[in-house]
């Protein structure tokens, strides 16, 4: 298993957002998070990316346990490569620079001529996060995300403002990503999308 | 409806930064005007005879004004409104009105001291000041950028918000700096301190005057600190690390200004006494950095109150150089770091 998700529970302030899931992810397995707004699908997603601490349950990536000690902390988010719901990082960065970043926690080589290629990344490279629309910062989180590649994706809402041309891109990813024996979490209102990636759905709420 | 919701989104931050200025600059004026110093008057009249005078006493007004000019000339807060049936002239009419106002201590000084004179002087300054709060930073380029570690990507982090986020922060630290030194080399000189008793009075003075002058910069490494939360938690930085990052990062505002300061006071101070005062300026600054760096990690999940208590730590950080340095001499930089470090360590968080 790739990813292990066990008794897990998230609270946001006194909120319980997530009670008591049980989730496994097999390698090359694809899986669609759904659910309504509000029903903990980012939640559910900052919480195995190593963002939120949960209150209750363990996150195991790898084999490493996501919010364990230092050693297995470090272990498990080198094999997560993690794109938020806002696709955010600080605005003053420039992409080349969030890359390097990845790529430096990651201990990861830099980008591939094709993961360059079709997210179109040469073009974004000296652009600052904070000037970019949100289907290119969208596109350089991503970026930062497969860098590596990481053993796990884990995807927040990440067809969310990219054109027709980038989406097909990003679909032929996740698919040689789970081809290669990797696997993602996906959170998405697009069934169409997670139908055509073959995906697993795991509905919350 | 419109209007009002546009005043919330540009004017209210606008005179929120501008409320903070004239605090500072009200302590100012009580030491420059107070008792038997200066009258407004002898000011402006300086102001008006020496250009170099005028000129530094515009610039710096300039300086201290842009952050609030830049919120209300391009008012970007409201960039949503524009997409709705809104009044035209009437918002524009708003700012304008409103970066007079708030300029309120400039309006002051230049009507009591030039009387009908000064309303030249408030509308030039005015006009320049809405002219280079409309100019945009050109965007920052790429270089070829490799990390060796997340921790050291994170430090390169934070010097891109300072270089990038707090440019007008920058110089203002830097102006501040140099008028910690000249300030510190005065009161060394002026009392004819021995170069054994000059370093505590001296870094003390310093650390006092830096105050304002890191306070911009702290809020600039708190709002990245921030921002590349969930980041550097995504990639396996951990929160001790994080917190040591940022406050290495603080360290450094810190002791630069505080060698800036030095640097200063050399223009007054013998070699002697500056060989004993920058080790225990430096020293002192960077040890008492700690005490903000602990109010940043404190403020990071308080929204509201964050650049409050940034300035707070700010403060706590110059009481701290003036008590430990007042209280045990040159001896005290082993206090206040001590204290620094006790001071972070146990800083605790608000909820993520």
């Amino acid at each position: 298993m790739i990813l292990v998700v066990e008794r897990l529970t998230v609270k946001r302030g006194a909120r319980v957002v997530i009670d008591d899931l049980a989730l496994d992810v097999a390698a090359g397995e694809l899986v669609g998070i759904v659910g309504k707004n509000g029903c903990g699908k980012s939640t559910l997603l900052m919480a195995v990316a190593g963002v939120l601490a949960p209150s209750d349950g363990r996150i195991v990536v790898t084999g490493s346990s996501v919010w364990g000690g230092d050693g297995e902390r470090r272990r498990a988010r080198k094999d997560v490569g993690y794109v938020p719901e806002l696709a955010d990082p600080p605005g003053f960065l420039l992409a080349a620079e969030l890359w390097a970043l990845c790529a430096a926690a990651r201990d990861a080589p830099a980008a591939t001529p094709e993961l360059i290629e079709r997210l179109g990344l040469d073009e974004l490279r000296e652009l600052a996060i904070e000037r970019m629309s949100l289907g290119q910062r969208r596109r350089a989180c991503l970026g930062a995300a497969l860098l590596g590649p990481p053993q796990l994706l884990v995807l927040d809402e990440p067809d969310n403002g990219l054109d027709a041309r980038r989406l097909d891109a990003l679909e032929a990813l996740l698919r040689a990503h789970a081809h290669a024996g990797r696997a993602a979490l996906v959170a998405t209102h697009d069934a169409a999308l997670l139908d055509r990636l073959g995906a697993r759905i795991v509905s919350l709420g | 409806m419109w209007m009002r919701v546009w005043t919330r989104a540009v004017i209210a931050p606008a005179a929120r930064r501008a409320v903070a200025v004239w605090e500072g600059v009200a302590i100012v004026a009580a030491v420059v005007f107070g008792g038997n110093g200066m009258r407004p008057r002898d000011l402006t009249d300086l102001a008006l005879r020496v250009p170099a005078v005028g000129a530094g006493l515009a610039a710096m007004w300039l300086l201290l004004m842009l952050p609030a000019a830049r919120g209300l000339v391009r008012g970007d807060a409201a960039g949503y409104l524009r997409a709705l049936p809104g009044p035209t002239w009437t918002p524009r009419l708003a700012a304008a009105g409103a970066l007079v106002a708030l300029q309120l201590p400039w309006l002051v000084l230049w009507l009591a001291g030039a009387g009908a004179r000064g309303l030249i002087a408030i509308a030039g300054e005015t006009v320049v000041l809405a002219a280079v709060a409309r100019i945009r930073p050109r965007p920052p380029r790429a270089r070829r950028v490799a990390w060796r570690s997340a921790a050291r990507g994170l430090a390169g982090v934070y010097a891109r918000a300072l270089r990038r986020c707090a440019g007008d922060a920058l110089v203002r630290g830097l102006g501040i700096a140099v008028l910690a030194g000249l300030g510190a080399g005065l009161f060394v000189r002026n009392n004819a301190l021995a170069p054994t008793e000059a370093p505590a009075i001296g870094a003390a003075v310093i650390a006092v005057v830096l105050a304002p002058g890191v306070a911009g910069l702290a809020v600039a490494l708190l709002e990245a600190h921030r921002a590349s939360a969930w980041l550097a938690a995504s990639l396996g930085v951990t929160e001790p690390a994080r917190r040591a990052v940022l406050a290495i990062a603080l360290a450094a505002v810190y002791a630069l200004g505080a060698a800036i300061a030095c640097a200063a006071s050399a223009l007054l101070v013998a070699p002697a006494t500056l060989l004993y005062l920058a080790p225990c300026a430096i020293g002192a600054a960077a040890g008492s950095s700690l005490f903000t760096a602990r109010a940043l990690v404190r403020a990071e999940h308080e929204l509201r109150t964050g650049a409050a208590r940034t300035v707070i730590g700010v403060v706590a950080a110059a009481a701290a150089c003036v008590l430990g340095l007042g209280l045990l001499g040159a001896t005290g930089v082993l206090a206040i770091g001590a204290a620094g470090v006790l001071a972070f360590a146990t800083a605790a968080t608000g909820p993520a």
